[in-house]
Formats: C-alpha cells, sequence, structure tokens
C-alpha cells in the first residue's frame, strides 16, 4: 500500500499572525519528516473562505515549498478546483506544470468541483454547472500539457492557439485524479481513467463495492489524459502510539474535531435547490459520524488508530478492500501537541510501513470482510 | 471552535410563546410553500442566535412562507423569517418571528410548537412567470418577495431545515425558556426553483433591525402535504446544543 498526508491547514481563533504561520510552519516539519520516513504523498486541499476549517486557499504554493524541502515525497494538489470562477484551466496547467518542474517529476494533480455555497457563493460560481466544468477541465488540462499548441472551443472555456508554458516534466503527464464525495463520483472517475482521491469515510462492505467497481469499469475507459490512472485511495485518520488507548483517545479527538468544523459548513446542497449535488455527500456522512466538540467517546470504523499492531490490523482490512493507498490526517486544528505528531509518524513509518510495502507486489485480496 | 450564539434571549422571553408539551400533530393538505434565501452581513453574526446554537458562514436568512387552502382551522396563510443555523452538527433554522392571517391556526402554532407569530394580511401568489408573496402588518408591506421565472425540478433537491423556536416551555418544574424543534415533514408534488427578488423587508417589523440581506441566494416553491408532529425535542438556548437537548417525545 501507499501512503500519504492529507493538508487541510486549519487555525483555530483567534487568528494571528503567529497562528496562521504555526500552522503552515507545523504542517511543512510533518511533510520533511514524511519525506525522511518514507510516506509516498504529501495532498494539499483548495479551499476558499472556510474559516478556521482551511486556510488553504493558495495550496501550489504550499506544495511548492514542501517540494523545495523534500526529495522524494510526491506533491498532490487534493484537490484543485475545476470551476471557472475560481480559475482558468490554463492558470492550473501552467501552475501544476512548474511545481512538477521544481519538484523533479513529483507532481499529482486531484480534480474536484467544491462542496460549500460559502465557496461557491464567494466566487459567484454557478453550482449547476460545476460537474459540466470538471468535465471540460479534465479534458483540456492534459491537452494543454502535451500538445506542443493547444487551442479550444467549449462550453465552459475556450482559447485560441497558444502554447501552454512550461510543460510539466513527467512523459506523458502528470497522473490525474478526482476527488470522490458524491456518489457515482468514482464511476465519472473509472470512466475517464482517473485515480479515485476518497475523500469520505464509508464503512467496509461500501467501500468494497465502489472500489470493485471502479476497478471492473476501468478497463474500458476511454482516458480523458495519455495514460490511465487506475489507483484508489481512501482517507483515515493516523495516531499511533505504544499506549493504546492515549493513540485512540488523542486520535478520536482529532477526529471528532474534523467532522464536527466539516459540519458547519454551509453545503451547496443545503440552500441551493439543484440536482448538482446530490444530499449524501461528505457532510451528511461526517454529521453521521460527528460527535460534539472535543467528544472523544464515539467510535470511527475502521480508523487507523492505537498500538502498532492495532493500526497494522487496519490497514489489513482496507487493503482487502482493495485500496491502493490511504492518506492521513495527522492533525486537525493544532488540537494534538506537534510532538506528539511526529512521533505518531515515526513509530507508524518504524513498525507499521514496512509490513505493507513487503506486500506491495501482491494483489490484493479483496473479499468479504467484516 | 466555530462561533457560537450570544443571543440575550432574556428581551425576547417577555413576548415568548407559551408551549404545551402535547402529542398534537397537524396535517397540511396542498400546502404550496415559497422558500427564498439571501445571505445576510456576517459581521455580527453570533449576537443573532441564541447561545445553543453556531452561526453558518456566511449566515442566510430564509423566507418560508406557507398557503394551506385547508386546514382544521379553516384556510391560512404562514410566513416565517428564519436564521440558518447549526445544533451541533445538525442544520437548523432558528425562528426570528412569524406571521399569520388565521388567529386560530396563530393560536395552535404558537401553543402547540412555539412559533413567534403576529397577525398580518399574507397574498402568496402563483404565476406562471413568478411567484410572490406580500406581508402587510398595520399597513404597512414588511415583506415582499418573489421567485422569479420558475423552472421545475424534484422535490429531492429541496430542504427545508427543522426549526428551533424560542418559547417558555411548561414542564413539571415549572416554565422554562427552551428552543423547541420542529421536525416539520414534507411530501413533495411539484417543485419550481428560480431567481430570487427581494423587493421589501422591514427587518424591525420582523424583530431584528440587525437582519439586512445582502446577497441572493435561491429561491424555490413546492406544492407538497406537510405533517407538522409533536414536539420531540426541546433545547435549552443557554448552552450547547450538544449538552442541553432534552428528548421530550413519547417513548
Amino acid at each position: 500500500m501507499e501512503f500519504g498526508l492529507f493538508m487541510e491547514l486549519s487555525v483555530p481563533r483567534p487568528w494571528t499572525a503567529e497562528s496562521e504561520r504555526t500552522a503552515y510552519v507545523n504542517a511543512l516539519e510533518q511533510v520533511r519528516l514524511a519525506d525522511e520516513l518514507g510516506f509516498d504523498y504529501v495532498w494539499a486541499v483548495e479551499h476558499h473562505f472556510l474559516e478556521e476549517y482551511s486556510h488553504c486557499s493558495a495550496p501550489d504554493m504550499f506544495l511548492t515549498a514542501c517540494a523545495m524541502q523534500t526529495s522524494r515525497i510526491r506533491v498532490g494538489h487534493g484537490i484543485v478546483a475545476c470551476v471557472p470562477q475560481y480559475q482558468s484551466p490554463i492558470r492550473i496547467a501552467e501552475r501544476a506544470a512548474v511545481l512538477d518542474i521544481l519538484s523533479g517529476g513529483r507532481m499529482e494533480l486531484g480534480t474536484g468541483r467544491s462542496a460549500t455555497w460559502t465557496e461557491l457563493g464567494g466566487f459567484r460560481a454557478n453550482a449547476d454547472e460545476t460537474r459540466k466544468t470538471w468535465d471540460e477541465f479534465v479534458r483540456v488540462i492534459p491537452k494543454m500539457w502535451t500538445q506542443e499548441r493547444f487551442s479550444w472551443h467549449g462550453r465552459a472555456f475556450s482559447m485560441p492557439e497558444r502554447a501552454v508554458l512550461p510543460k510539466p516534466i513527467q512523459q506523458p503527464h502528470p497522473p490525474m485524479w478526482v476527488a470522490v464525495t458524491s456518489p457515482g463520483t468514482e464511476i465519472d472517475a473509472a470512466d475517464r481513467g482517473l485515480g479515485c482521491l476518497g475523500l469520505q469515510p464509508g464503512g467496509f462492505q461500501e467501500s468494497e463495492k465502489k472500489v470493485k467497481e471502479y476497478r471492473s469499469r476501468i478497463q474500458s475507459c476511454d482516458p480523458v489524459g495519455a495514460f490511465v490512472n487506475e489507483k484508489v485511495h481512501t482517507v483515515n485518520f493516523l495516531s499511533c502510539n505504544e499506549d493504546g488507548d492515549h493513540a485512540r483517545r488523542a486520535g478520536l479527538r482529532v477526529a471528532s474535531i474534523f467532522s464536527y468544523m466539516a459540519s458547519q459548513l454551509l453545503s451547496a446542497k443545503e440552500v441551493l435547490p439543484t440536482s448538482a449535488y446530490p444530499s449524501a455527500g461528505l457532510l451528511p456522512a461526517l454529521r453521521r459520524e460527528a460527535g460534539g466538540p472535543g467528544d472523544t467517546a464515539k467510535s470511527f470504523k475502521g480508523v487507523t488508530m492505537g498500538t502498532p499492531d492495532d493500526v497494522a490490523a487496519a490497514l489489513r482490512k482496507w487493503e482487502a478492500v482493495g485500496y491502493d493507498g490511504i492518506n492521513f490526517f495527522i492533525n486537525f486544528m493544532e488540537v494534538l501537541p506537534q510532538q506528539y505528531v511526529l512521533d505518531s509518524m515515526r513509530l507508524f513509518a518504524a513498525e507499521v510501513m514496512p509490513q505493507f510495502r513487503q506486500a506491495r507486489d501482491v494483489a490484493p485480496v479483496a473479499v468479504g470482510v467484516d | 471552535m466555530p462561533l457560537a450564539g450570544s443571543l440575550d434571549i432574556r428581551n425576547l422571553l417577555d413576548d415568548a410563546p407559551t408551549v404545551t408539551l402535547d402529542d398534537r400533530e397537524l396535517r397540511l393538505d396542498d400546502v404550496d410553500i415559497l422558500q427564498v434565501l439571501y445571505e445576510i452581513g456576517a459581521s455580527d453574526v453570533e449576537s443573532l442566535i441564541p447561545p445553543a446554537l453556531n452561526p453558518t458562514i456566511p449566515p442566510v436568512i430564509s423566507f418560508l412562507a406557507y398557503r394551506a387552502p385547508d386546514s382544521v382551522f379553516g384556510p391560512f396563510s404562514l410566513v416565517q423569517t428564519r436564521l440558518t443555523a447549526r445544533a451541533a452538527v445538525r442544520p437548523r433554522a432558528y425562528l426570528v418571528s412569524a406571521r399569520c392571517d388565521n388567529p386560530t391556526a396563530a393560536e395552535v402554532l404558537s401553543s402547540s410548537w412555539g412559533y413567534r407569530i403576529e397577525p398580518a394580511e399574507i397574498r402568496l401568489r402563483r404565476f406562471h412567470d413568478r411567484v410572490e408573496c406580500s406581508v402587510v402588518a398595520h399597513r404597512q408591506t414588511i415583506l415582499q418577495v418573489a421567485l422569479v421565472d420558475p423552472q421545475p425540478i424534484t422535490g429531492h433537491d429541496i430542504q427545508y431545515a427543522p426549526g428551533m423556536h424560542l418559547a417558555r416551555v411548561q414542564t413539571d418544574e415549572g416554565t422554562k425558556p427552551r428552543l423547541v424543534q420542529v421536525d416539520t415533514e414534507y411530501e413533495f408534488r411539484r417543485a419550481d426553483r428560480g431567481r430570487p427578488e427581494l423587493g421589501i423587508f422591514d427587518a424591525s417589523a420582523w424583530g431584528d433591525e440587525r437582519l439586512i440581506p445582502l446577497e441572493p441566494v435561491s429561491a424555490s416553491f413546492t406544492a407538497c402535504d406537510v405533517t407538522i408532529p409533536a414536539v420531540r425535542y426541546v433545547c435549552n438556548p443557554d448552552i450547547p446544543a450538544a449538552e442541553g437537548t432534552q428528548n421530550v417525545g413519547s417513548p
């Protein structure tokens, strides 16, 4: 299995220059350590206006900083918003290519479309159109990278023939993914030959069904890029400590505050009568999982928290579901001391990660996990 | 931690409805519902809702108008002004105030579900090019909203958050201030959406002059059957809903 970090860059109130900087500095330290320890990915979200929850509005800049301070870990947009009011696909292709060059060919491009009214309304974006614009963006971006000159006359976006520069150094181009929160997006990913970047906690059986359908469907895909990225990743909360109870308490604190804060967001579905945002997206799922602030009593199924043995046991279940990788939330709102987070990563890398590296070339056994 | 409400409810309790919890349920058939949503200014958002609730970012005001052609009280119209909020992690709408054109309906809605209601003349009219609602109280138009250019959608695309109504609730220990949670159920027959339009909103008349609609969000119009079930939850308005919510429904 592959392992990564998932960065929201949450900043609790009161906001000061120091608190904003601390969130970024701590995240960079975690990424440097992840690089040393052998983690495969760092993903950074793109969110706008999401007070406290995420102050990561310029992920390409953060990821560039990550790239310049590391040598091996892959740097991923998890995800870049493919909404024309946010940015042109030209700018996405250009910035991603620069990041690919500066990182020495380590850039991954996750794509998506935002799910909150806070963001969509803030840019005066048309929520009904975001699925369509996402689809157009993911078709044109790889062409901008691979064609010397490119022109397009589309629905949401048009441009005369120009060379979109620079070109990325990965050949034929960097891997592309799509964030999966709404039901059915895994099918969209499969049909387009895109990697599936799961952002939603789910049960084993539900996940196994989705992964199986994705694997089946992608066999006959018509890829939007020059190659098929058949990888399925999911997210989880990592808290690893020799004292299992301590690890679970710490991890559940992160999970609870994450879900609680996510539940405070104003989803597009809540205020817009539109079929473009189905009701069963990320936020309702998190509301089902969330306790209250500071509530550590409620457990999440399959959490990667506890002793190294506990974490490995949970990972084996997710591996059996068919996932190729898991990206971890390791802190949120700075509720855990930085030293605890770094120690948790070190213990995971020393005791757990090697068990799954050995099994990397073995095909996953995707059969009925409880 | 998310922002929390800081509204001083003591100023509102004097004229808050008194609720006697019972097993009353109200069924309304063929109700027309217009909902118009606008963002309001967020600079003082905490002070608009009680401490039990968390505001949304941005805060959104909803104008929710019912026209019930028939009921046990006869035909009536009801218009609510509400604010989007959260009770712990759940989407809720805090009722600022309501207007009703049928005194008997108003009395029952107030005493059983805590609707803070004053009388008014209400007109809710559906045309092919627009749906509009106006509310007149003391000869002044205090609300004029519309949905412009209706387009059919499905009822699945509509969400009405449960209401949170500040009231004095009669308990075994006397009368206590509580937020009464009103979990209205809807069975949709038809739904449209369109462009929201706000002509007049007299914020002072609705109870809080700080409510200034700024940005249009959405408008919908539905035809549905409505059930207002008996109250199942009440919440202490002074403490976070995660700690102060009480199940008062039938076992």
